[in-house]
């Protein structure tokens, strides 16, 4: 009934056909997005609005304006059949590529020690965000020729496209990036059908992989400190222990209501650090208590839970493998930049979809889910 | 079953992000709810810093009111020197400091900056100051470039101001920043009266005379502020502010006139005889000496004075280790000891009261009791010979006449007679000299008069510094004399003299009178708190026929006759009689130690004045002239009615 009033309004194509796309958006995700969005914004204001007398406005406007843009790139990837992006894959795949390439050349910038972004105007590009579509939209390309039957030549196939845009983003260097990387790839191994002593196989190689490299020069020792700093929360001596406290602590303010908004003294004084973005659900959490944050990532469940049931429902592997890709994109953010904050994730910088401040990322993350939503779409035609 | 069936590899995956979910949620109610109060706590102490700040401290009054120690706010430009160590351009620093002192109306030079930074602090935890009174022009400089002046920093602080200068300044004391071992002592809980006034590693503490024995009245209550702060520790706001209160003020039996007024006579007559000859051709090196002031009636102290002595306001500041050490050496003697508490001198012939009161108590002599004194008292066989000063010869002597010239050999005689007893170290023990006289001030020393017994252990127990462990019959002799083996302070003296004249009632000496509220008007009988009451330490017996003649003996000391005649010449004696007794105690090797001890008006006494000069010759000469001078004011005082508010109020 809900689904006949809103398409109601709708072309009169839509109305006689049933398998029109517009009549099958999700509306549950859609809510979802909305209100994500809209927590987002009051979030990155209370963390940026400074203790006042003169609150600053400039990241709730900039990230305004990135929502706008994002909404547009969703219409876009929700608009245009899904399946075009078959051809595409690979043409975005390289665009991505290019620009990991040329960020780590002089003509990216830097900040916080990573050539990352490019800079434009007052906005800056991070090219690792596009990163993560591109490659989902290139693995579920593969996987999706497959068939589900992969042998050793096509796995190193998928891992060397894989494994390219990894590289150049560790060369940056962005470890958080990097294993959300790292993690859309297995998801869509793992459903695309990877033989199981493959999957041991991969995981065995992960580990010991992860074991060398904390043991290894590979990684600068903030890098190794902010790894190990929530295995050993007793040892002073390691600088990232600060942040994780700070952050604890703010979230622990906000008790079962929170302090309401825009007066958690921990977040209005700036004690947690990149409060904006990488630690965001400090602000949430001690605004909002432990209700209002559960209800955000009970929404963030939600959305989660819709995005893997379109993944099942889709009409082709194609469009499951996009879905699955999203969600490990989406699921992997949350519980890393959440479980950072709340001390249970190594310290890595990578934003809350939809919630951090961000432009590549909030407009990177509205794109993705365009794509689920057109999977959804059209999952009868 | 199918491991690689899309249907399980979809569950499985949704399990693993339902897993993540679930731990998210488990984490933030572990955060939230369980542990929040501790973490809390923790944020609390994280976002808010504690300001004290340091109240100011009770102000003094003489006895008639007058305020003789009271506070201002000074602000102080000082550097840290370790921080100074690590800053890039140090001397742009200072020649910038040095513009913005000498723009704002503190002209300093660099070079004068740089000596203050060489100067060694006496108290080496405090920043070097550079610049005391500076105007506020200065501070708000600093304070809105900050950044341009590391390692310097400004403070505004309270400090005493001593609008009679140095006078009375052993009495008062100083205040200077607590010590880190004091601070250990004074812990939350330790303070006895359970007042908890929050000492910090800066806060000020008294550190000698009454401010450091009143520390807990004169101690105002620290104002503690809770600034909010942000992540960058600079303030945001205030959390709570409890405003400082001022300590309690005080009301001192000190006569700021009658303390000036020894003080001067003191400091004039040692200057006066250093340098001269005494009699036997001595050089008098008069380099110190004390004057003591008591009302015999309460024990209360009217004056109390030391020479040489310092200005308390070096102190203020912070005083540097230079001067420190020259105030420790200043015509051979040091400034920084009391000598009216801590000072120890053979008594001479001061002593004679003791003397005397164990004679005639004891019923070994009475008034009229004489013997031949040619000059000359011999003990023993082969003969000791013990002198007359100057050798003089009294002829018949009683213990009336004894006194008034002074004759040794009356006394040696009887010091020969109460050889074997203990009777003249019980009478001393009854005036109070075998111990500390209990006065409210610190550092206070105990004289001793050594018996039979005491002189073996001392042997005893130090053999080189005592090489002789026998009492011999001139041990006693000398000791009826109030040389070799007895030493008193000064204030021990007063305190005897005063028991004498009060009739036997000896008190323990007091400085401070009243304790008044907070910025009192010490007139206002609603301002005062409580009164120190008297404390009476113990009593002489002293029946008409012990106590006539030797007062009779002391009257005649003033007199035409007396050994402190010269002393008095011009004296209206008999519109103010005078009682005492004159001293002159041989120190080897060096000129005399000259007392006198008395009190007047000689009915009804209400002063005891006495002196104790060192390397200053003959007992009237020196101390005579000096108690001469304070009497001058006391007469005038008590023939104006203008006595002191001790006796006004008292009674």
């Amino acid at each position: 009934m809900l689904q006949q009033s809103i398409s109601s309004r709708a072309s009169n194509r839509s109305r006689r056909d049933p398998t029109a796309p517009l009549r099958h958006v999700d509306p549950v995700l859609i809510s979802c997005i909305v209100i994500l969005s809209f927590v987002g914004l009051i979030a990155v204001y209370s963390a940026t609005r400074g203790p006042g007398p003169d609150f600053s406005k400039s990241y709730l406007v900039k990230q305004s304006i990135f929502m706008v843009i994002g909404a547009g790139a969703l219409v876009l990837f929700a608009a245009v059949d899904y399946r075009k992006l078959h051809d595409w894959a690979w043409v975005l795949y390289g665009a991505t590529t290019f620009l990991l390439v040329l960020v780590i050349s002089p003509f990216g910038s830097q900040s916080h020690g990573a050539q990352s972004w490019f800079a434009l105007g007052p906005f800056q590009l991070q090219p690792a965000e596009f990163a993560k579509l591109s490659l989902i939209g290139a693995l579920a390309f593969l996987l999706s020729e497959f068939r589900g039957d992969i042998d050793l030549r096509r796995l190193v196939a998928v891992l060397a496209t894989a494994g390219l845009p990894m590289a150049l983003i560790m060369l940056q260097p962005d470890l958080g990036e990097t294993l959300i990387l790292v993690v859309i790839t297995m998801a869509i191994l793992l459903v695309g059908g990877l033989p199981t002593k493959y999957i041991v196989a991969l995981s065995l190689v992960g580990l010991i992989g992860v074991l060398g490299a904390l043991n290894s020069p590979v990684l600068a020792d903030y890098q190794r400190n902010r790894l190990t700093a929530f295995v050993n929360p007793g040892d002073k001596s390691n600088k990232a222990l600060y942040n994780i406290e700070q952050s604890q602590q703010a979230i622990a303010n906000g008790r079962l209501t929170g302090q309401g908004l825009f007066d958690g003294p921990q977040t209005k004084l700036g004690f947690v650090p990149e409060q904006q973005t990488d630690f965001i659900f400090t602000a949430v959490a001690e605004q909002f208590g432990f209700v209002g944050s559960a209800v955000m990532l009970l929404l963030y469940g939600l959305l989660c839970f819709r995005i893997w049931r379109i993944a099942q429902v889709a009409k082709d592997s194609f469009g499951t493998y996009i879905c699955v890709g999203v969600l490990a994109m989406f699921g992997f953010s949350a519980f890393e930049n959440v479980g950072m904050a709340m001390g249970i994730m190594p310290v890595t910088g990578i934003p809350l979809l939809l919630i951090s401040a961000g432009g590549s990322s909030t407009i990177t993350a509205l794109a993705a889910l365009g794509l689920v939503l057109n999977v959804h779409m059209r999952r009868f035609q | 079953m199918d491991t690689s069936s899309p249907r399980l590899r979809m569950s499985i995956l949704g399990v693993v992000v339902l897993g993540c979910f679930l731990a998210l949620f488990a984490r933030l109610w572990y955060l939230q709810i369980m542990e929040a109060p501790a973490l809390a706590v923790q944020a609390t102490a994280n976002r808010t810093r504690t300001i004290a700040t340091e109240a100011p401290r009770g102000r003094i009054f003489d006895a008639k009111g007058r305020v003789i120690v009271d506070n201002r706010t000074s602000l102080i430009v000082s550097i840290d020197r370790n921080e100074l160590k690590k800053v890039k351009n140090r001397n742009e620093l200072i020649a910038r400091l040095a513009d913005v002192l000498t723009a704002n109306g503190t002209p300093i030079k660099i070079s004068t900056i740089e000596k203050r930074l060489t100067e060694k602090q006496a108290d080496q935890l405090q920043g070097a100051p550079i610049a005391a009174d500076v105007t506020e022009e200065v501070i708000h400089h600093l304070s809105e470039y900050a950044e341009d002046f590391p390692s310097v920093s400004f403070e505004r602080k309270t400090v005493r101001v001593y609008p009679y200068g140095t006078a009375a300044s052993n009495v008062l004391g100083y205040t200077g920043r607590i010590t880190a071992e004091t601070l250990k002592t004074l812990e939350a809980g330790s303070d006895p009266d359970g007042v908890v006034k929050s000492y910090h590693p800066d806060s000020i503490i008294g550190l000698a005379g009454v401010e450091a024995t009143y520390e807990k009245e004169l101690r105002g209550t620290p104002g503690v502020e809770l600034v909010q702060v942000d992540s960058k520790n600079r303030p945001v706001g205030t959390e709570s502010y409890q405003p400082p209160k001022s300590g309690n003020d005080i009301q001192l039996h000190i006569d700021i006139d009658v303390q000036i007024r020894a003080e001067q006579a003191l400091v004039d007559r040692l200057a006066v005889l250093r340098g001269t000859s005494q009699r036997d051709g001595t050089k008098r090196g008069a380099p110190a000496g004390s004057v003591v002031v008591l009302d015999p009636r309460d024990g209360g102290v009217v004056a109390l004075a030391t020479a040489p002595t310092y200005d308390p306001q070096e102190f203020a500041n912070g005083i540097s280790q230079d001067r420190y050490n020259q105030l420790q050496n200043i015509n051979g003697a040091s400034a920084l000891i009391d000598r009216s508490i801590t000072g120890q001198y053979a008594p001479g012939s001061t002593f004679k009261l003791v003397t005397a009161t164990a004679a005639l108590s004891n019923g070994l002599i009475d008034g009229k009791s004489s013997i031949y004194d040619d000059g000359v008292y011999k003990v023993g066989n082969p003969a000791q010979e013990f002198r007359n000063s100057g050798d003089q010869k009294n002829g018949n002597v009683n213990v009336v006449r004894a006194l008034t010239v002074s004759s040794d050999v009356y006394f040696y005689w009887l010091g020969d007679r109460m050889d074997g007893t203990t009777l003249i170290q019980d009478a001393a023990s009854a005036f109070g000299y075998d111990k500390k006289t209990g006065i409210d001030l610190p550092n206070e020393s105990a004289g001793y008069v050594l018996t039979k017994a005491e002189k073996k252990a001392l042997h005893n127990k130090y053999p080189t510094a005592y090489p002789n462990g026998d009492w011999y019959t001139g041990d006693n002799v000398q000791l009826a004399v109030g040389q070799n083996v007895v030493a008193v302070t000064p204030l021990q003296i007063a305190r005897a003299y005063a028991a004498f004249a009060n009739g036997g009632t000896v008190y323990q000496p007091h400085v401070v009178w009243k304790i008044l509220k907070p910025n009192s008007t010490p007139s206002k009988p609603s301002d005062v708190l409580r009164i120190i009451d008297p404390v009476v330490t113990g009593t002489v017996t002293l029946p008409p026929d012990v106590r006539g003649p030797i007062e009779s003996g002391l009257e005649g000391v003033t007199g035409p006759t007396g050994t402190a005649a010269s002393a008095f010449i011009g004296f209206d004696l008999s519109a103010f009689p005078v009682v005492g007794k004159t001293g002159t105690a041989q120190v080897d090797g060096k000129a005399d130690t000259s007392l006198f001890a008395s009190y007047g008006p000689a009915v009804a006494p209400r002063w005891v004045v006495t002196a104790v000069m060192e390397e200053s010759g003959f007992g009237s000469e020196a101390a005579g002239e000096v108690v001469r001078h304070v009497y001058e004011l006391l007469a005038n005082q008590s023939l104006t009615g203008a006595g002191t508010a001790t006796s006004g109020t008292r009674d």
